[in-house]
């Protein structure tokens, strides 16, 4: 974890010139019609390429945790897809070395009408690890989850807490190499938080390189050994926990007082208008 | 649990275009080497698609049987067409017809229908429709009941050539994973192909010598006949009921032709599949 230890084999995750780009004409619940319509409409004059994040270089040894911090719709969530390998990189590379588990949006990939345990079987078969390996694994997964008997009903009956759980559980019990969570640690009860956070906390321990997005800043401060600053999909800022903390807010305070100036400046100019006219 | 000296696997993912022979090589070779995923994915396919009926998977016995008695009805009593053991001639076209309509309707909105997984982890794609085709696959092994059930009042038209079923259903089955691997592509782009298709597959049946036999046709409209028999599913349903109900030989050089035609075009489905999947976790948010 110290930055003067053995420099062991290649980065965990290295990060070139990353660029992902998003074709806005290929948003959702496209028909032929509105597509037609649209080339139509599109002369070519107007940009429908939108870079999420452009120009990203970054790498993260094996035993680092890397908070990723900035507003919303700074690209984050769009890094940790590429990082998972889920987006393809429209520009540059994604390196990984080492099994890859993502916690993106826990529990969403979940077959409905499957049981929590065929769920478990089916999550490890779409990671790809081996059947008799996930039979060993599925115990522990089943305790940590800590749903009971529901373990053997369809999931389409859990709470929303309960698919959390249990797809926090899945993807942590592989012990990834390289875990990606995204504003995950916040969700459950008060005791899932505390031993999720145990969890995260002995896999940072366990020399396994994590990439976390969050707005708990407490928590970056306290887990992350190192924090990058993303705004408009470029970064701001790299180095220690605190002291990118100590930026974002700073940066956060600036914006807010921004746009309370801009308030009352349009506040003043609309009485003033009211009382001229 | 990982052991510390297992190897690392590395990965490179870098912003590239790859050739076709590559991509087509890649996504035959995902479609082998994730065996394991097909295969659970086919038993939630399974266990999905009936896990809300009372029947089960009865249903694949007793839809084809009441839709034979519905079609007998209307073809026979109505139109008054006579061919001798109707029933059996219907049912070796509708068992087969329904196997493919089912499958290529599931395996069409099997990307879509997986949105939120495509987001959540990294995967072949590619195995998707190919599951669908695989459960479609095993409900039409488990309708081969409804099937014997009719030869039972048809023995007389039983014969040895009935060992080249398989072979004709290989060949259906080729032809109904190039479709399913293509439609599912498109229909991330075009959501209107899932509506438009069941509309096609309706039309195509009525088109395919199903409820009737080519040879009728040719005597007042030979143009017409040959146009319909360049359909794949002119050749299929000639073949199945040539091996059942006529108790000959297949019609090999038409299966011949199909065959050669779906293998192409399963090349062609896999090319398209594999060149806008990178697309699909973009789209699909």
């Amino acid at each position: 974890m110290d930055e003067g230890g053995i420099v062991a084999g290649p980065p965990a995750v290295s990060v070139t010139d990353l660029g992902i780009r998003y074709d806005l004409r290929l948003t959702k619940r496209t028909t032929l019609k509105g597509s037609i319509a649209g080339m139509v409409r599109r002369s070519g004059s107007v940009d429908t390429d939108f870079w999420a994040i452009r120009h990203l270089t970054f790498s993260l040894q094996h035993g680092e945790s890397l908070a990723v911090i900035g507003p919303n719709g700074a690209g984050k969530s769009t890094l940790l897809l590429a990082l998972a390998g889920i987006l393809e990189p429209s520009e540059g590379e994604v390196m990984t070395t080492g099994r890859v588990s993502t916690l993106l949006t826990l529990g969403a990939g979940f077959e409905m009408d499957l049981t929590g345990r065929d769920n478990i079987d089916l999550a490890g078969a779409f990671m790809a690890i081996d059947r008799k390996v996930m039979a060993d694994l599925s115990p522990a997964i089943v305790e940590f989850a800590d749903i009971g008997q529901f373990i053997d009903a369809p999931v389409r009956t859990y709470s929303s807490g309960m698919r959390a759980r249990l797809g926090f559980s899945i993807a942590t019990a592989v012990t990834p190499d390289i875990l990606l969570l995204d504003e995950v640690l916040g969700t459950g009860d008060q005791t899932f938080r505390a031993r999720s956070q145990a969890r995260v906390r002995e896999l940072v321990e366990k020399a396994r390189a994590i990439v976390l997005v969050t707005h708990d800043l407490t928590f970056v401060t306290e887990f992350c050994n190192r924090a990058i600053l993303v705004e408009k999909g470029r970064i701001i800022r790299e180095g220690g926990p605190a002291e990118i903390v100590d930026l974002y807010r700073e940066r956060v305070a600036r914006q807010k007082l921004l746009a309370e100036e801009e308030a009352r400046r349009l506040a003043a100019g609309a009485t003033a208008s009211s009382t001229g006219g | 649990m990982t052991s510390p000296t297992e190897a690392l696997v590395s990965r490179r993912v870098a912003s590239s275009r790859r050739s076709p022979i590559e991509l087509i090589r890649t996504g035959l070779s995902e479609l082998i080497s994730r065996r394991q995923l097909t295969r659970y994915l086919v038993g939630a396919e399974l266990k999905r698609t009936h896990a809300d009926t009372a029947f089960g998977q009865l249903w694949w016995i007793l839809d084809p049987l009441l839709q034979m008695g519905v079609y007998y009805i209307l073809v026979s009593v109505i139109f008054h067409r006579d061919t001798p053991d109707f029933p059996l001639f219907l049912f070796v076209a509708i068992l087969p017809w329904k196997w493919f309509s089912t499958t290529l309707n599931e395996a069409t909105l099997s990307v879509t229908g997986h949105n939120s997984l495509i987001r959540q982890i990294r995967f072949p794609k590619i195995i998707l429709p190919s599951a669908a085709v695989v459960a479609g696959t095993v409900s039409f092994g488990f309708g081969l009941v409804a099937l014997a059930m009719v030869y039972v009042f048809y023995l007389h038209r039983l014969s040895w050539w009935i060992l080249a079923f398989p072979v004709i259903a290989m060949v259906q089955l080729v032809f109904t994973l190039s479709l399913g691997i293509l439609f599912s592509a498109l229909n991330a782009f075009f959501r209107d192909i899932q509506n438009v298709l069941r509309h096609v597959l309706r039309l195509w049946f009525y088109l395919s010598p199903g409820l009737y036999s080519l040879d009728s046709v040719v005597k007042d409209h030979p143009t017409a006949a040959f146009l319909l028999s360049l359909n794949p599913f002119a050749v299929l349903f000639h073949s199945y009921r040539d091996v059942t109900w006529g108790t000959t030989a297949p019609d090999w050089l038409g299966l011949g032709a199909v065959f050669a035609f779906s293998i192409v075009l399963l090349g062609l489905s896999v090319l398209v599949f594999k060149r806008v999947e990178p697309a699909f976790a973009r789209i699909l948010a």
